[in-house]
């Protein structure tokens, strides 16, 4: 019976096979559609989502906004492929033009731009055009092949293709454009001005948040180049920063990343133009400004160094040496020496600022000339110690109390002899000499001059 | 045994079940890819018209990721240069090495891509990567942007890319004695290249200093460079150079230059020098 037993076990073997072999070739579906066909249709969903805007689609493109600003662009795109383009990389590309794009299928879908547009412009790598030398080869990191990733409230999510360094790829939402924005892109530009700021708006500039209660204040630099702004807490013991990306609007600003403020992210800046300031708004009065301030952000007590009953000190400032080159003199302070040049005969012209205190002669601002002699303008000074400065206050000209300001000198004078007080900063920086720097400015006007203390 | 009959039947039946039991699948049904052309613009069906049906080559100036090197920086050129930098590539190199080298010689010995790139490839050492062949098969020329017809210098630039490029693509084809070659000026040879001036590197008997890269290039670079000079400009770098030897060693690889295209393709280098110089001409006044 062994033979018999054999072929037993081999038929429950062939029947078992029998009932197992079919069970396991359907696979669970979990999508109704196979990975090509949903592949397919996520490739016309988006072909057709982009011929759904009339007027087109606005992104603000923030390459990497750890160190660069964003790039507001707009696209029209037609059902042949072509692609209309402008965007505020610069005025000339606010004039838009036409290339072509693809929706090309990979690891997923994605929208190319595949021939040169405006949106190449963030990925030129030519020296030339480099935003800073840290950059240089790498244009503004821009891409201009676009991951899908969807729509969102009639939004299209993308992702750029190439990553950052830290391995993060940026998020691009484009939003239905309106003919205004086509319009309004170039005053995007002339909004550029706004955040560089102006020579002859005051000479402080800050970043404050408002939580409703409490202000915040940080410093604000903006570099116009990558478009980038950076802010460090000045309260004594916070290291708090507020770095930003920054994109141009025809009204304001938007930021990247979002201001937070009481858990409230802030994104859009409006410009005043009254008093330059951007001011974002959110609710329960959170808000966060950039704004001007004739006041410097750190007030010091470096003016005492004037005071009477301190030893004598001299301060100069020379137009034939290294403090003309001082960043720190400002715009209205050149002005107002090219003021006293053009009232002067021809042949004289001023050579340099001093500023003598507690000497023997008294306390004057001591001014000498190329070709002509040199005045004394004898000053009191007075202590504003609230306000942490100093006010020189008139005395005479050259010793005689009745003589008017000689009418060259009369208009740089008044800042120096400001009836608000002068700020004093001793400054960390040196100007090729060991000599310490002062900077004097004006309480009341964008004024300051830089000197060496000579003594 | 009735039994064992038994279990043979069923066997049998089992067995015939089990044939067919899987032979009723669906058959393949119309593929799920979707492989319908893109439509063709006037500039597609020129290249089609002027590269691919002649000589087998694709022209791809449309991005894609793929052809590129996605850590640099790059992006496609301008739709309206791309035929000017084609027509120029057809007419000094396509048709130089077809009326020398025979008219089959390009549609053999021919990268079977040309990648046009619009911008600069900036390297980190401060150069600009203006041509890449690679594996005998594609040669990307970059900064087609700037492509400028009426500009002399422009175009010359541009034609030293491809010529050069096209002299790696022989090479990469059919190899020339880089050992024989390498004995001529053994010691010149620096990665740092880029710091050197012309007329020192022609002093030390390299034609550019590029050529100072690596034997490869050093060929490239003396091919392209008698390529794209007349012959009395060429005489002219020659008569420029002061030291004998320096002056004799660049003879002398020029020398192995012409007597690879002799004995590797049977052409005539300085008749090919002529061709070129004629249709160079041709681009500049058209």
């Amino acid at each position: 019976m062994k033979i018999k037993n054999i072929f037993r076990y081999l038929v429950v073997a062939v029947l078992a096979v029998q009932l197992t072999s079919c069970t396991s070739t359907e696979v669970e579906q979990k999508f109704d559609k196979t990975p090509t066909e949903r592949l397919d249709a996520q490739k016309s969903e988006l072909q057709e989502a982009l011929l759904t805007s009339p007027e087109g689609w606005k992104a603000v493109y923030f390459t990497d906004d750890k160190q660069l600003g964003g790039f507001t662009h707009l696209f029209k795109f037609t059902s042949d492929g072509k692609v209309e383009m402008a965007s505020d990389f610069n005025l000339a590309s606010t004039t838009k033009s036409t290339s072509e794009y693809e929706i090309q299928l990979g690891s997923t879908v994605s929208l190319v731009f595949t021939t040169k547009n405006k949106i190449h412009l963030l990925s030129d790598s030519n020296p030339l055009t480099a935003p800073n030398a840290a950059l240089q080869g790498k244009g503004y990191l821009g891409d201009f092949q676009f991951l899908y990733y969807g729509e969102e409230n009639g939004e299209l999510i993308f992702k750029a293709n190439r990553s950052n360094g830290d391995g993060t790829s940026k998020e691009i939402r484009f939003v239905k454009a309106t003919a205004q924005d086509w319009t309004d892109l170039p005053k995007n530009i002339d909004m550029i001005a706004n955040v560089v700021g102006s020579s002859s708006r005051p000479l402080f500039r800050l970043f404050e948040t408002n939580d409703g209660t409490t202000k915040h204040q940080f410093d604000f630099a903006f570099t116009p180049k990558t478009r980038f702004s950076t802010s460090n807490s000045i309260e004594t013991g916070s290291t708090a920063v507020n770095n930003m990306g920054i994109g141009y609007t025809p009204t304001g600003i938007v930021v990247s990343p979002a201001v937070e403020v009481k858990g409230q992210k802030l994104t859009n800046f409006v410009y005043n133009a009254v008093d330059g300031s951007f001011t974002a708004t959110g609710t329960d009065g959170v808000s966060a400004v950039i704004k001007y301030s004739d006041k410097p952000l750190l007030l010091t007590d470096d003016y005492k160094i004037l005071l009477p009953g301190k030893p004598y000190a001299w301060f100069g400032f020379y137009i034939d040496d290294y403090t003309v080159d001082a960043s720190t003199n400002s715009t209205l302070f050149f002005t107002e020496l090219d003021k006293i040049n053009a009232m002067l005969p021809q042949g004289q012209e001023i050579a340099s600022v001093q500023l003598y205190l507690n000497h023997s002669l008294g306390n004057f601002i001591y001014y000498t000339f190329v070709g002509r002699a040199a005045i004394f303008h004898y000053v009191d000074v007075v202590e504003d110690a609230a306000g942490k400065k100093v006010i020189l206050k008139h005395k005479s000209w050259n010793g005689n109390a009745t003589a008017a300001a000689p009418n060259f000198l009369a208009s740089f004078d008044k800042y120096l002899t400001d009836a608000n007080g002068i700020y004093v900063k001793k400054e960390n920086f040196r100007l090729v000499y060991t000599n310490t720097v002062y900077t004097f400015t004006s309480s009341s006007s964008p004024f300051r001059m830089t000197t060496w203390k000579l003594n | 045994m009735k039994l064992l009959n038994t279990y043979k039947k069923i066997a049998l039946f089992v067995g015939v079940l089990t044939l067919a039991a899987c032979a009723h699948e669906d058959q393949p049904s119309e593929s799920q890819l979707n492989f319908n052309q893109p439509a063709k613009t006037e500039l597609d069906k020129w290249i089609d018209a002027n590269y691919v049906a002649p000589y087998n080559i694709n022209a791809q100036y449309k991005w894609n990721q793929n052809t590129v090197d996605n850590s640099r920086y790059l992006f496609p050129p301008t739709i309206n240069k791309v035929q000017p930098a084609l027509e120029i590539v057809k007419q000094i190199w396509l048709m130089s090495y077809a009326t020398i080298g025979g008219a089959d010689f390009v549609k053999k010995i021919a990268p079977r891509e040309i990648v046009l790139v619009g911008g600069v490839n900036s390297n980190s050492n401060g150069t600009r990567t203006l041509g890449i062949a690679e594996g005998g098969q594609r040669i990307t020329l970059f900064e087609v942007d700037n492509i400028n017809k009426s500009n002399r210098a422009i175009v010359s630039e541009f034609i030293h890319t491809i010529q050069h490029e096209y002299i790696h693509i022989l090479n990469q084809t059919k190899p020339f004695d880089e050992q024989a070659w390498g004995k001529i000026t053994p010691s010149g040879y620096t990665a740092t290249w880029h710091l050197e001036t012309t007329q020192a590197s022609r002093e030390l008997g390299y034609i550019t200093s590029y050529a100072r890269s690596n034997v490869v290039e050093d060929f490239a670079e003396t091919a392209s460079i008698i390529l794209i000079s007349t012959k009395a400009e060429y005489a002219a770098i020659l008569a420029g150079i002061s030291s004998p030897k320096a002056r004799a060693d660049i003879q002398r690889k020029e020398a192995i230059v012409v007597q690879y295209f002799k004995d590797t393709f049977n052409m005539d280098f300085y008749a090919l020098r002529d061709e070129a110089e004629k249709n160079t001409t041709y681009v500049i006044n058209n």
